[in-house]
């Protein structure tokens, strides 16, 4: 296994004032379209973008334990698809939860920040 | 329809698909030319497209030249699980435009040798550095439908038992055999809530088809439409689960290029169950069942040989295995067969119309990297 090199492609996070943990994106000027991604134009129609923040809260639109080795991260770990309120569907760790059961579909969740690893975690909320 | 501007199927051929991790590309890419030259009646190629995602810079050229094929357009590309038959559409829009006359489509690829289990995902990837595997992606799909009720874990399962079933008489298949819904849940937890026996195995192989103007000979294969696309975003705005629009679009285009109404006009399928979800929500996007309801066509026994839409008689990516590039033109050289009657025990009888559809994966927000709709028609 090789260890990654270049820039990291994930979600960009940052702390809020107020304490909460936020995705650095993009929301497309002409058609709304949240990006969880520093990207240069809008993935959905190719019109310009500006800086936006989602989180922390969202709800899981669904979500896996899993189970085989994958380089950089140890099984089994569980993963969420969390779709933050008004904002992307992101992929997120959701550490504390990967013994048994993957994390209830339609839960409410919250960005915790990143792993170790700048893995982007949640915690359930609810 | 006139024979001018349509493409024949004149010759297929695959490897045995397997892990084979004592052979290399070269000798798995020859025994595919091989049999589809043979197959051809003619070893003459004006042109190769070759389908492979892992195999080194230059192996095109590589695996052909040491079997003499040399000084001709030789193109690799790349469209993950859908390479091979990308490889066949371009191959089929070279051959329909005059470009070339005869064009070889070539697909390869030797997992066993460069991954120790599934795929690495990529770490130039968002989703893949944060620990997406491909059964992850895949499980995702299968999660969020035994959320909303449109499939049960029997019913997932019972692709893997269909498919496995099939196999058993493809001799060229990985794996085979004649399992119960109750053990392929009971196998191993790869990422919840797909089992071991729902994911398509580690492979290597290569499978070939040669394209030329059609004659019009009674009993021809020909290509009666094809269409390729690459997904647009998938996100929290998605009616479906990944994989399915891209899909949908891509076979209303094939339907539309063959002059088509249907996917239920095909006798037989082959399409891209790389893990049971995959089957399920395929069938269902294809509109071969209604929405919600591949589950149960699978369970039922609607998709198995002998029911009304037989998918995946030679076994599937679950079992005839996945050797990504090769995957498309093994599917390919299957209906090819199959609208020749020469699939034995496995034969959908009286098969004239077949469909092959490939799809892959692995660029995230996405929904799919691409997808490939081919018909076939015996004429
Ligand atoms: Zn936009």
């Amino acid at each position: 296994m090789s260890s990654p090199t270049g820039a990291d492609p994930r979600p960009a996070i940052r702390r809020t004032a107020e304490g909460d943990w936020v995705v650095v994106g993009r929301r497309c000027r002409a058609c709304a379209e949240p990006v969880a991604y520093a990207w240069p134009r809008c993935p959905s129609c190719g019109s310009a973008v500006e800086p936006a923040h989602f989180g922390p809260r969202g709800t899981v639109w669904s979500s896996t334990v899993v189970r085989i080795a994958v380089p950089g991260h140890a099984p089994p770990y569980s993963l969420a698809y969390v779709d933050l309120d008004d904002g992307p569907r992101v992929l997120a760790h959701v550490p504390g939860r990967n013994a048994d059961e993957p994390t209830p579909i339609g839960s409410t969740a919250r960005l915790i920040g990143v792993s170790d690893d700048g893995d982007l975690q949640v915690e359930v909320t609810g | 329809m006139t024979a001018r501007g349509t493409v024949a199927v004149a010759g297929v051929g695959t490897s045995h698909f397997g892990r084979q991790p004592d052979r290399d590309l070269l000798t798995l890419a020859y025994d595919a030319v091989r049999e589809a030259f043979s197959d051809a009646g003619s070893e003459r190629v004006d042109a190769v497209w070759v389908g492979t995602v892992f195999a080194p810079a230059g192996v095109a050229q590589r695996v052909l030249r040491a079997m003499g094929i040399t000084g001709i357009p030789i193109v690799t590309v790349e469209n993950a699980c859908a390479s091979g038959t990308t490889a066949f559409v371009e191959a089929h829009e070279a051959v329909r435009t005059g470009r070339h006359g005869r064009v070889l489509a070539l697909g390869l690829e030797q997992m066993s040798t460069a991954f120790s289990g599934a795929i690495t995902p990529e770490t130039t990837d968002p989703e893949g550095r944060t620990g997406l595997a491909m059964p992850a992606m895949y499980a995702m799909s299968a999660a969020r439908y035994l959320h909303t009720g449109a499939v049960t874990p029997e019913q997932l399962a019972a692709v893997s038992v269909k498919n496995h079933a099939h196999a058993v008489h493809n001799p060229r298949a990985q794996y085979s055999g004649h399992h119960t819904v109750e053990q392929v849940l009971a196998s191993r937890m790869i990422a919840d809530p797909l089992t071991l026996l729902q994911c398509c195995p580690t492979s290597d192989g290569a499978a070939a088809a040669v394209l030329t103007p059609a004659t019009g000979a009674a009993g021809e294969v020909v290509v009666r439409g094809a269409a390729l696309r690459s997904g647009t975003p998938w996100n929290h705005r998605s009616p479906h689960v990944w994989g399915h629009d891209v899909v949908a679009d891509t076979t209303r285009d094939a339907l539309a290029a063959a002059d088509l109404d249907a996917a239920s006009d095909a006798d037989v399928l082959e399409v891209h169950d790389a893990f049971t979800i995959g089957e399920i929500v395929t069938t269902e996007a294809l509109g071969l069942v209604p929405p919600g309801e591949g589950g149960k066509a699978a369970a039922g026994g609607v998709t198995a040989l002998g029911g009304a839409h037989p998918v995946n008689p030679s076994g599937g990516l679950l079992s005839r295995g996945h050797p990504l590039g090769a995957t498309g033109l093994a599917q390919i050289a299957e209906i090819t067969w199959q609208l020749r009657g020469r699939c034995g025990a496995r034969q959908v009888e009286g098969a004239r119309l077949g469909l092959v559809e490939t799809m892959g994966g692995g660029v995230s927000v996405l929904d799919g990297n691409a997808c490939v709709v081919t018909v076939l028609e015996s004429r």
